[in-house]
C-alpha cells in the first residue's frame, strides 16, 4: 500500500522523485517543426536586418563624405587649394623628384592637422562604405 | 570512464554544432528539452496555448544566446533558467495578481476542497497521478522548486539560480511543499503518516 511506502522520509523522497520522473508533459506534436520554421524566419530576418544596416551605413558614408567635401571647399578654400597645389606641384613640376616634395607636403599637413584628420576619417569611412556596398557580400562569403 | 569521455566528446561536438547554427543539431536540442520547457511553463500556471508561445520564445532566446553559453552550468539548467524567466515575465505582463498567487496562496489546500476525491477512488489511481495532482495544487513557485529538486535532480544552488531566489528561500519552498505533499498523500489515503522533516 502507498501509505506503507511513504512512512519514512527517505522512502517518501524516493517515491516522490520516482512519481515525478515517471510521467511526461504533453507537447504539441508538431512543435519541433514549427520551432525550426520560426528559427529559419528569425535567421532570414537577421540577415535582412544586417544587409539593410550595411546599405544604410554605406549611404550615410557617401552622403557624409560628399557633404563634408562641399563644406570643406566652401569654408576652407585656401587650405584645400594649397593641398592640391602642393600635391599637384609635386607631380607636375618636379616629376621624378616627388620624394623631395614629401617633407613640404608633410609640413603643410602638420600645420592644419585637425582638418586633415577629420578628412582622413571621413575618407576612410567613405571608402569602407563603398567597398562594403560593392563587394561586402563577396568578401564575407569568400 | 571511457564511456564518460566519449559522452563528453559527443556533447562537445553537439554543442559546437549548436553554436554554429546547425538546424539539425538544434532540432535534436528541441526534441530533448521541449518537454522540460513545457513542464516549467505549465507548472507556473500558463494555459496550453500560452505555454506554447512561451516555449517558442524560450527556444528562440536559447538559439540566439547559445554563442554566449559558457558551458559552466549544465545545458538543462541554463535552459530551465531561460524558460523560467520567459514564463515569469509573460505572467507578470499579463496577470497582475500572479506574483501574489504564486508565492502567497496558502489557501490552495492540497488534497482538499472541491477537487478532492473519495479516498477509495484515489487509492485506485496510480501513485504518479496522485502525486502530480497534489503538486498541481501547490503554490506555483513551490511546485517548480519541487519538480526541479525531485524530478530534474538539481541542487539547491542551481534551483536558486534558475528561480533567482536565495538558497534559504528555496529550502523553505521545498520544506513547505514537501510537508504539504506528505499531508496530501496521507489525506488521500485516509491514513496517518508523519508529516515532519
Amino acid at each position: 500500500m502507498l501509505a506503507d511506502r511513504i512512512n519514512t522520509d527517505d522512502k517518501f523522497d524516493e517515491m516522490l522523485g520516482r512519481a515525478l520522473r515517471s510521467s511526461s508533459e504533453p507537447v504539441p506534436a508538431d512543435f519541433t517543426k514549427k520551432m525550426l520554421r520560426r528559427i529559419r524566419q528569425a535567421d532570414e530576418q537577421k540577415i535582412l536586418a544586417h544587409v539593410i544596416l550595411q546599405e544604410r551605413l554605406a549611404l550615410a558614408g557617401c552622403i557624409v563624405f560628399g557633404a563634408a567635401a562641399i563644406v570643406a571647399f566652401v569654408a576652407f578654400p585656401g587650405a584645400i587649394a594649397a593641398v592640391f597645389q602642393s600635391v599637384a606641384g609635386s607631380f607636375t613640376q618636379r616629376g621624378g623628384a616627388l620624394v623631395d616634395r614629401i617633407p613640404q607636403t608633410i609640413e603643410t599637413v602638420r600645420g592644419q592637422w585637425q582638418i586633415y584628420t577629420v578628412f582622413a576619417a571621413m575618407a576612410g569611412f567613405a571608402v569602407y562604405s563603398i567597398v562594403d556596398l560593392l563587394a561586402g557580400d563577396r568578401l564575407r562569403t569568400a | 570512464m571511457v564511456h564518460k569521455i566519449w559522452d563528453q566528446q559527443k556533447e562537445g561536438n553537439w554543442l559546437r554544432l549548436l553554436r554554429s547554427g546547425d538546424h539539425g543539431a538544434f532540432a535534436r536540442f528541441i526534441d530533448k528539452y521541449k518537454e522540460m520547457v513545457f513542464l516549467c511553463c505549465r507548472r507556473l500556471g500558463l494555459r496550453e496555448d500560452e505555454a506554447e508561445d512561451v516555449a517558442t520564445e524560450t527556444f528562440l532566446a536559447a538559439y540566439n544566446g547559445l554563442s554566449r553559453y559558457s558551458g559552466r552550468a549544465e545545458l538543462s539548467t541554463w535552459l530551465w533558467s531561460i524558460a523560467y524567466r520567459q514564463a515569469v515575465s509573460y505572467l507578470r505582463k499579463n496577470r497582475r495578481q500572479w506574483q501574489f498567487e504564486a508565492e502567497l496562496d496558502e489557501s490552495r489546500q492540497v488534497g482538499s476542497g472541491e477537487e478532492q476525491e473519495p479516498a477509495a477512488a484515489i487509492q485506485g489511481k496510480e501513485t504518479e497521478k496522485i502525486v502530480w495532482e497534489a503538486v498541481d495544487r501547490l503554490p506555483r513557485l513551490w511546485a517548480v522548486a519541487i519538480i526541479l529538486y525531485y524530478r530534474e535532480e538539481k541542487s539547491i544552488i542551481d534551483i536558486a539560480k534558475i528561480m533567482r531566489a536565495k538558497e534559504n528561500t528555496i529550502k523553505t519552498y521545498l520544506f513547505r511543499a514537501r510537508g504539504r505533499l506528505k499531508k496530501a498523500l496521507a489525506q488521500a489515503l485516509g491514513e496517518d503518516i508523519d508529516v515532519g522533516g
